[in-house]
């Protein structure tokens, strides 16, 4: 199949999604209600008869950030993953191997114990410290690595991430044990979740992804390179020590940025930039943006199901991600060997 | 041309070599031969500039250490051994990869015609324009050493380094590349340097040998000119001469 096609299909996919987690739900809205909803929204015009005010709000206020912001945080998480894999040149590296989910948690969890609250920020202040603690344990992991290995060597840099990354975890998990009384809220952000997102959220988020994903597809090619190791790399004339360290930030940003806003979710930063690869190929300057568009559909999807499975009860979505995603991608990924090695 | 002056150089502060010098002439072809842990494989990445050095290591006069890294892989390219594939690439798009220092750094920048002809040149030296669609991971050992070869050609380099590129290969793969070599280097403006186990094939390579024991140079020049059995003997620590000699021997009875 040509890959102009697929790229077509994967965006048709991507929108099919996003339709769905917007339309489907305890109260259905459908496809031509949507796009009234959404006009007389812009436009500021009265809605047409027929279409509830309740039904409009749930589309506006809950649905369309809901969806929006699970496909934002999909696509960051995934192109985390990607970006970690190819940097690192390990499959199983992801956004969160330099510790990035652990420092979040840990300094969001100090913010719900203290009940520390910036002043301007409001209720962001939580995010802000989550994306700040992820931020500065990768930035730890790297200080720490470059002070044992000067060249940064990946098997370096993977395993200060790991030990640096259960380190904080066990301070999370000695903060827990002795705060009985915020033991849900601590789990259910360390569980991720995406109700009551806001437009606001999905901004923040979208202002910090396109950027990010430009600089990332400008660095494609000598993401292509690391994946066939340092030394290939430098001598085919990478500037690899600014280069990695510039990628493995802008990584801990993506994935930093959306842990913030919706906690801990896993997976999908693993298994998109994997099943994309098996569709598109390696080549960075094309995985990155279709390894976005899938983790996002991916992510809409894992939320849709998390949120109407038990409906009026609600899974953590990180659970949905695992349970879904661990089936598919043994298809896509083994089956598809299999085929290979079969013909 | 490619100098070494009194370059020591090691890792993690501990010096492999030492105080090595030598110089690589353009348009000359060099095996570097010597035992396991004589330093070899430190010799080949402190002239690539893959580890740090003292003394000086110069490309046409100019110390590698104040070169970009783009610079240098322009004049210098490393084959490498790429053991392990994690991700699919094709033949054609890792051909490709050795065009990186030509290709211009931006967002939507692409090969330009030059590019795409020089990577068709280096897959049809190689032998490899049928396979060109062909991921890595479905090809042979050989085969794949050979697209490693011309990924390094691609980078249109003066110097060919190569360390132990025939390693996992069967004696028909390892002729050819060794013969691919030898072919790039025999229009008087390439030189390689190859770190070689095998001294039949080195010698396959080139007849110029450059000995190390014990991270210092202990001769250089042509091999028949610079060895006896009693060197040899001190280098590889048995008689490789008479050992040599035997297995003539043996092959004279083939019929």
């Amino acid at each position: 199949m040509k890959t102009g096609l697929k790229i077509a299909l994967l965006s048709a996919a991507g929108f099919v999604c996003l339709l769905l987690g917007m339309g489907v739900g305890s109260v259905s809205i459908s496809i031509s209600d949507m796009a009234s909803i959404v006009r007389c929204q812009l436009s500021g015009a009265a809605l047409p008869e027929g279409i509830p005010a309740i039904t409009a709000s749930i589309l506006w206020n809950l649905r369309m950030p809901r969806a929006i912001m699970a496909f934002l945080t999909g696509a960051a998480l995934a192109v985390g993953g990607a970006v970690m894999q190819s940097t690192l040149r390990n499959p199983l590296a992801s956004g969160y191997t330099l510790g990035v989910s652990s420092g979040a948690s840990l300094t969001a969890a100090a913010a719900i114990l203290t009940g520390f609250t910036l002043p301007l920020l409001g209720r962001y202040t939580l995010a802000l410290c989550g994306f700040l603690g992820g931020l500065s344990t990768v930035f730890l992991a790297i200080g720490l690595a470059s002070r044992f290995d000067k060249n940064l060597e990946n098997t370096t840099v993977i395993l200060t991430g790991m030990v640096l990354s259960l380190f904080v975890n066990a301070i999370l998990t000695v903060l827990t044990a002795f705060s009985h009384e915020h033991l849900q809220q601590l789990v259910f952000w360390q569980m991720g979740s995406f109700s009551g997102q806001s437009w606001q959220n999905c901004g923040v988020l979208l202002a910090l992804l396109i950027p990010c994903l430009l600089v990332l597809v400008r660095y494609g090619r000598e993401m292509d390179l690391m994946t066939f190791g340092e030394e290939q790399a430098l001598s085919a004339g990478v500037e690899l020590k600014r280069v990695k360290l510039l990628l493995m930030a802008v990584a801990a940003l993506l994935t930093g940025s959306a842990v913030a806003f919706v906690g801990v979710i896993g997976f999908v930063d693993l298994i998109s930039p994997h099943v994309t690869r098996r569709i598109f190929g390696s080549n960075h300057r094309l995985l990155i943006p279709m390894s976005a568009l899938f983790g996002g559909a991916f992510m809409v999807l894992a939320d849709l199901l998390a949120r109407t499975i038990v409906s009026p009860r609600e899974l953590a979505v990180g659970a949905v991600t695992a349970l879904v995603g661990a089936p598919f991608f043994a298809y896509v990924y083994f089956g598809r060997r299999r085929s290979e090695r079969d013909a | 041309m490619l100098e070494l002056k009194n370059v020591c150089a090691g890792y993690d502060g501990v010096d492999v070599l030492h105080d090595v010098s030598c110089a690589f002439p353009p348009g000359s072809c060099w095996c570097v031969l010597g035992s396991n842990g004589c330093g070899k494989t430190t010799l080949l990445r402190a002239m690539a500039g893959l580890i740090p050095h003292r003394g000086q290591v110069l490309l046409d006069g100019r110390e590698i250490d104040g070169m970009k890294r783009r610079d240098l892989a322009g004049k210098i390219a490393v084959m490498s051994q790429v053991n392990t594939v994690y991700f699919p690439y094709s033949v054609y798009d890792t051909v490709m990869l050795g065009r990186y220092q030509h290709i211009r750094a931006s967002l939507f920048g692409g090969p330009s015609q030059e590019d795409r002809a020089t990577v068709e040149r280096c897959l049809a030296f190689t032998g490899l324009s049928d396979l060109r669609r062909r991921h890595l991971d479905e090809l042979s050992g050989g085969q794949r050493q050979r697209v490693f070869l011309a990924q390094a050609l691609a980078q249109d380099p003066e110097t060919i380094l190569l360390d132990e590129p025939t390693n996992h290969l069967d004696i028909k793969h390892q002729v050819e590349l060794v013969d691919y070599l030898r072919d790039w280097c025999a229009d008087g403006q390439h030189t390689v340097v190859g770190v070689l186990h095998d001294v039949n094939l080195a010698l396959r390579l080139s007849h110029n040998a450059l000995f190390m024991s014990e991270g210092r140079i202990v001769r250089s020049g042509s091999f028949a000119e610079i060895t006896d059995a009693a060197f040899l003997q001190s280098i590889y620590g048995m008689d490789l001469s008479g050992f040599m000699r035997q297995s003539l021997e043996f092959w004279r009875e083939i019929p």
